[in-house]
């Protein structure tokens, strides 16, 4: 894929989430209540870790402001893949349906196109309250912010890459709708936690099937602390999550069979 | 040439009748294997969960170096964890997006029509889904806590007042769910309520923390709100039976019963004056 293409591909990713936003915006009140529904309910998960750590003040070196920092990047994180493509974790759904099919009738690229066609408007609320945390954070640089603007989009490009593995399985064994659902919320459980406590085979686990160190332990690290060695295994890790989603998916693609269905969007 | 015929047939038909059964033993297959595939994914998590839970505790009680807080162990704070986790997730779907969903659809206007009380209706629906739910949930986590934790020590009654105040929590969270999907009459979009509540659960519920780690001020307030007589109360006195904590905490959800009981009636009175059947 040229640089061009690369371009082209963000440009339109960027048109088609603005006509989604805007489009939801027309209903004022729901999206307003949507938004900010999104940043109370992220408000009262940082209220648990404040009460938490009041009792057991460091878990590890791992402090409130570690989990301030967390929440900030999980957050981000996840509010780039839901609002630019929320498409991504209906794949699953979306193939058993054969719904499949209008996507194949474009030019553009299958999985790009149905991951972005779909733009979750809470997801803005997690964005703000993510941007809130991180600068309340404290020691905010321009090198700072930087860092995390880089980190937050290249963990919710490894984020991304997960939720299309597990959602393309669907195309191997048939019915992983509610697995797959489950498997993203497992990571995002993960990232919950101050990372510090986790040991033995647990931590093998959310370093290979449920990848929660990738998109929240060491990226947290990274800003607190850049590392270039690290920041390479970041990058690493996202090169190598970003072949096997698509090798995953286009194999798949091929054992796609058709829904016959027409569907006119309007 | 006829016989031969016939035996072709006589095979063919043979050959037809056994792959119709080998497809039906295929269909079959694939079906509990889809299932299956749920029910592992869905155990999975729950088993993590806990997991997670056991290695935070371990790890914060080590820190502080005691082996009781609040009068609980780590086993007991895995434990009354599990619970709480179970008789929630138990729930599931959640009601409030069920009514939510036949308001905006307009099923509510069929369903009043009928011959039976609604809310009552949606009562018997939200606990025969519990269930099952429940005991599949309370089995793998009950499994997993053991092999993490080991056993603790249950009483029968214990497990008799927890499971009183258990059925009382599930009215409770019965209420509260109604209400929110009840406001689809009035609000676009009720997931916002949803989410607020869920939290409200999560922070005050015990789910995450169990509130006897709060501080002694914040217990005090948690133990009054409706989040924490769902299905913490249940759970907390499951794991560490004490008689005067079962009044405690039984009589603050009658109240809370009581009060969202009255509102639900109200805003579904109100509501349902809203309803217009079409005809057609």
């Amino acid at each position: 894929m040229s640089l061009s293409m690369v371009a082209k591909y963000i440009f339109l990713t960027w048109e088609m989430t603005k006509s989604s936003i805007l489009s939801a915006m027309e209903y004022r009140v729901s999206f307003i209540v949507q938004v900010f529904g999104m940043l109370v309910n992220d408000i009262a998960l940082v209220a648990i870790w404040l009460i938490f750590f009041q009792k057991f003040p460091s878990i590890n070196g791992w402090q409130f402001q570690d989990t301030a920092m967390l929440f900030a990047l999980a957050t981000v994180n996840f509010a780039i893949v839901m609002i630019f493509a929320r498409g991504a974790f209906e794949l699953s759904k979306t193939i058993v349906r054969g719904e499949l099919d209008y996507y194949l009738s474009f030019p553009k690229n299958v999985l790009w196109h149905a991951s972005v066609s779909k733009t979750d408007i809470s997801a803005i609320g997690d964005l703000l309250f993510g941007l809130i945390i991180f600068f309340f954070s404290g020691d905010i640089s321009l090198e700072k912010i930087g860092l995390f603007a880089v980190i937050g989009v290249l963990t919710a490009l490894i984020f991304l890459n997960f939720i299309i593995i597990t959602q393309s399985i669907t195309f191997y064994v048939g019915n992983f709708e509610e697995a797959a659902e489950q498997m993203f919320h497992a990571l995002l459980g993960f990232t919950l936690y101050p990372q510090t406590a986790f040991y033995g085979a647990l931590k093998i686990i959310m370093l290979t099937i449920i990848p929660a160190f990738f998109i929240a332990t060491l990226p947290v690290q990274l800003i607190q602390k850049f590392n270039l060695e690290f920041f390479l295994i970041l990058l690493g890790f996202w090169i190598l999550t970003t072949i096997i989603a698509t090798i995953i998916f286009r194999r798949g693609l091929r054992r796609y069979e058709s829904g016959n269905l027409i569907n006119v969007k309007m | 040439m006829n016989e031969v015929k016939t035996l072709q047939n006589g095979s063919g038909l043979f050959g037809y009748k056994f792959l119709k059964y080998f497809e039906i033993a295929k269909v079959n297959y694939f079906n509990s294997s889809a299932y299956l595939v749920n029910l592992i994914s869905r155990s999975a998590i729950v088993v993590i969960r806990i997991w997670i839970f056991t290695q935070l505790y371990k790890v914060s009680y080590a820190i502080s170096g005691v082996s009781e807080i609040g009068g609980l162990t780590v086993a007991m704070v895995v434990w009354s964890l599990m619970m709480t986790q179970s008789f929630q997730t138990a729930t599931r779907p959640q009601l409030s997006k069920i009514i939510d969903e036949e308001v905006k659809s307009g099923t509510l206007a069929y369903s009043v029509n009928r011959p039976y009380s609604y809310i009552l209706f949606h009562f018997s629906g939200f606990i025969g889904r519990s269930i099952p739910n429940l005991f599949i949930n309370i089995f793998i986590g009950s499994l997993a806590a053991l092999v993490l934790v080991g056993p603790i020590g249950l009483s029968w009654e214990a497990l008799l007042f927890g499971a009183i105040l258990l059925f009382f929590g599930y009215i409770l969270d019965f209420f509260v769910s109604l209400i929110i999907g009840l406001t689809a009459f009035w609000i676009e979009d009720t997931s916002a309520f949803t989410w607020i509540y869920s939290k409200g659960q999560l922070v005050f519920g015990g789910l995450i923390l169990p509130i006897a780690l709060f501080p002694d001020y914040l217990q005090k307030i948690a133990e009054l709100l409706p989040f924490s007589q769902m299905y913490y109360g249940a759970a907390r006195l499951m794991v560490h039976f004490e008689p005067t904590l079962f009044l405690k905490y039984f009589a603050t959800q009658l109240v809370w019963i009581l009060f969202f009981g009255v509102v639900a009636y109200y805003l579904f009175n109100k509501g349902i004056k809203h309803v217009s059947v079409n005809g057609g």
